[in-house]
């Protein structure tokens, strides 16, 4: 896998829901340019070719950003906040997913812009049925400027 | 030709007859004309004479008049002289008027500043007021005022000599000089045993140096008004009393002792401690109220960062062990026997469940931080489409389901829709297992308030456990005979609590039960946690 090829960046700093995600969109067969980062600080790093990533070809964005919400470091609203400010990331659409269905975070999330706010189920049918359906919509369904 | 002159002649003839006749006549009638000339002319003369005699007399008339109207005259003249005359007594008696007004006015002042001064003099002692009283009947030159005066006077004697305060005078080395009865009443001595000793009587030592501070305060020709201190009785009781200190002054304005006014103030005093000692306490009390809400607070904060974790934290691990329990099933089914089926099964239902028990708890713990926002609610619509929505679920399920009236109330929509949501479905839960499972939702009102209802004929529950129903996690049935979190009575119970109503229930095992929610039609707190 290129770099250019990578469809979906996966941030997510718990092993089980990125293990369970992986296995969702493999079974979808959405699994093949995934990359999974384990935090907000690796996922700037990679998006804005810095720190371990410095030299990255920044104009070789993912089609989408699945951004777990609560993380060590930098979070996923600090992510997100930082994506959308800046005029070269701010189009790459951002779904936040997250445990918890907390209103202000909710808020907080589309006022800075967020593409989508998914709640992961506990039950893993319905879990896997919901990662297939956003892997379709953003890289399928959806049209995103280029 | 002949005839007709004849006939001519005959008529002319008879003509001249007749206008003979005729002048006959009138010189018969010109001869009576005459006579009655005649004697008008007669007449005539007869009253010329009368009018020559009446003008002499006109004449002599005017003589008269003339005289008159000159008498007239010098009449008038001594008229508007004394007319004259009288204004100018007039004036001079307006002036002597006013001057008599301005002298009756300063006697008025004279007698009213008498009156003032002698009120004084009546605080000060008998003797005074007898020659005050003397002064007065005096002065007011006129009886009606003596009497008055006098009866002023015995009255302002009645009200010191029957006031509830003390009055009291006293010299300036300290010696009582007058004492009436109140002061009896009040000290416990007579004014024989009073008057004449010295005022230290009255005061308890360690108050000793105040008379002294006070009569310095009196020579200065200073008032004390409401000063507060301790009198002593003849019985040795001490008691508060506010006094009143005026300085007495002899004619020549020289002060010579003070006059005292003294009210007991024992039991306002009283009053004003008791005052003072509750609002201490009320301060106290305040003072833990604030700090309890203060912990309540902090309390409420731990509690909500605390469900937010456990809602967030406790859900991953559950995710996971569910989706890792699914990867089992998926991947390794044909290597598992049949228990191990059964075992990896349970462990899937019991995860979500718990994920179930987990959102609950959020949402019931949110409930708490949301507030009441007013509308006017259609209850018939919410009721309505709640039932749509169940029947959803059950498609297959026989249900005889009614609606009686419903009124609209004020309330926040979704709270409401929520709270009849969780009453219905726990109806068709508890109905489930009914052959005729019936349900009844309507209301009433009673008062100010409108009460709901949902009454179904299921499983019902034993009222001895009336006090566990609307508690959270709390629960009347196992779940393996009727599904359930505990938490849909415990919402029902915050939400309408939050609209100021209440909640109730009446119910019996296997025969059905009612819940009652109250509204009130104008809820006022709508910030209650």
């Amino acid at each position: 896998m290129t770099d250019k090829d990578v469809q979906i960046l996966l941030v997510e700093d718990n092993k089980a829901d990125a293990m369970l995600t992986m296995r969702a969109l493999k079974k979808h067969n959405l699994a093949n340019n995934v990359i999974h980062l384990i935090d907000g600080a690796q996922a700037l790093d990679y998006i804005f070719g810095t720190g371990e990533y410095e030299g990255r070809n920044i104009d070789n964005k993912p089609r989408v950003i699945f951004l777990d919400l609560k993380m060590p470091k930098i979070d996923g609203l600090e992510v997100l906040r930082i994506i959308k400010r800046d005029e070269r990331t701010k189009l790459i659409p951002v779904v936040m997913m997250t445990s918890s269905k907390e209103e202000a975070d909710i808020v907080e999330s589309h006022k800075l812009g967020v593409n989508s706010y998914v709640v992961k189920p506990v039950g893993f049918d319905n879990f896997s049925k919901i990662i297939a359906d956003l892997g379709f919509y953003w890289l399928v369904i959806n049209n995103t400027p280029q | 030709m002949g005839k007709i002159i004849v006939d001519e002649l005959i008529v002319a003839n008879q003509e001249l007859a007749f206008e003979k006749r005729e002048k006959g006549k009138r010189a018969a009638e010109l001869v009576i004309a005459n006579k009655e000339l005649v004697f008008q002319n007669q007449e005539k003369e007869k009253r010329a004479e009368e009018l020559i005699i009446a003008n002499k007399e006109l004449v002599f008339q005017n003589a008269e008049k003339e005289k008159r109207t000159a008498e007239l005259i010098v009449a008038n003249k001594e008229l508007v002289f004394q007319n004259e005359e009288k204004e100018k007594r007039a004036a001079e008696l307006i002036i002597a008027n006013k001057e008599l007004v301005f002298q009756n006015e300063e006697k008025e002042k004279r007698a009213a500043e008498l009156v003032i001064a002698n009120k004084e003099l009546v605080f000060q002692n008998q003797e005074k007021e007898n020659r005050a009283a003397e002064l007065i009947i005096s002065t007011l030159a006129n009886n009606k005022e003596r009497e008055k005066a006098e009866e002023y006077l015995e009255r302002l004697a009645a009200i010191v000599e029957f006031s509830d305060d003390a009055i009291i005078s006293k010299s300036l080395d300290g010696t009582i000089k007058s004492w009436n009865k109140s002061g009896e009443k009040m000290f416990g001595y007579t004014a024989e045993e009073a008057i004449g000793k010295n005022i230290s009587l009255i005061i308890p030592p360690e108050f000793i140096d105040e008379e002294k501070k006070i009569l310095k305060r009196i020579g200065n020709d200073e008032i004390i008004e409401h000063f507060e201190t301790v009198r002593i009785k003849k019985n040795g009781k001490l008691f508060h009393v506010s006094i009143t200190i005026s300085p007495l002054k002899d004619n020549s304005g020289i002060i010579t002792g003070a006059s005292k006014i003294i009210r007991d103030i024992t039991l306002s005093k009283k009053y004003e401690e008791q005052l003072i000692e509750i609002n201490k306490d009320l301060i106290i009390q305040n003072k833990e109220k604030e700090k309890r809400s203060m912990q309540l607070e902090e309390a409420n904060k731990e509690l909500e960062s605390f469900t937010y974790s456990v809602s967030h934290d406790l859900r991953a691990p559950l995710r996971a062990i569910n989706g890792f329990t699914q990867v089992m099933v998926e991947d390794y089914i044909d290597q598992l026997d049949e228990e191990a089926r059964i075992v990896l099964e349970d462990i899937l239902a019991n995860s979500i469940k718990m994920g179930q028990l987990i959102d609950n708890l959020l949402a019931f713990s949110r409930l708490g931080k949301q507030r009441v926002s007013l509308v006017q609610v259609n209850i018939k619509e919410i009721v309505a489409s709640a039932i749509a929505e169940l029947k959803k679920d059950e498609p297959n399920r026989i249900l005889h389901i009614t609606i009686k009236k419903l009124e609209e109330i004020k309330g926040d929509r979704n709270m409401l829709k929520q709270v009849f949501i969780n009453l219905i479905s726990n109806a068709f839960k508890y109905t489930g297992k009914k052959q005729d499972a019936e349900i009844e939702i309507g209301s009433y009102r009673e008062n100010d308030q409108c009460i709901y209802y949902v009454k179904d004929n299921g499983a019902g529950f034993d009222m001895q456990y009336y006090d566990k129903l609307f508690g959270v996690f709390q629960r009347l049935h196992s779940s393996n005979e009727f599904e359930g979190t505990g938490v849909g009575l415990a919402i029902v119970q915050r939400i309408i609590a939050k609209h100021s109503g209440k909640v109730w229930a009446d119910g019996k095992v296997n025969e059905g039960a009612c819940f009652f929610i109250s509204l009130p039609d104008f809820p006022d707190e709508f910030d209650k946690q």
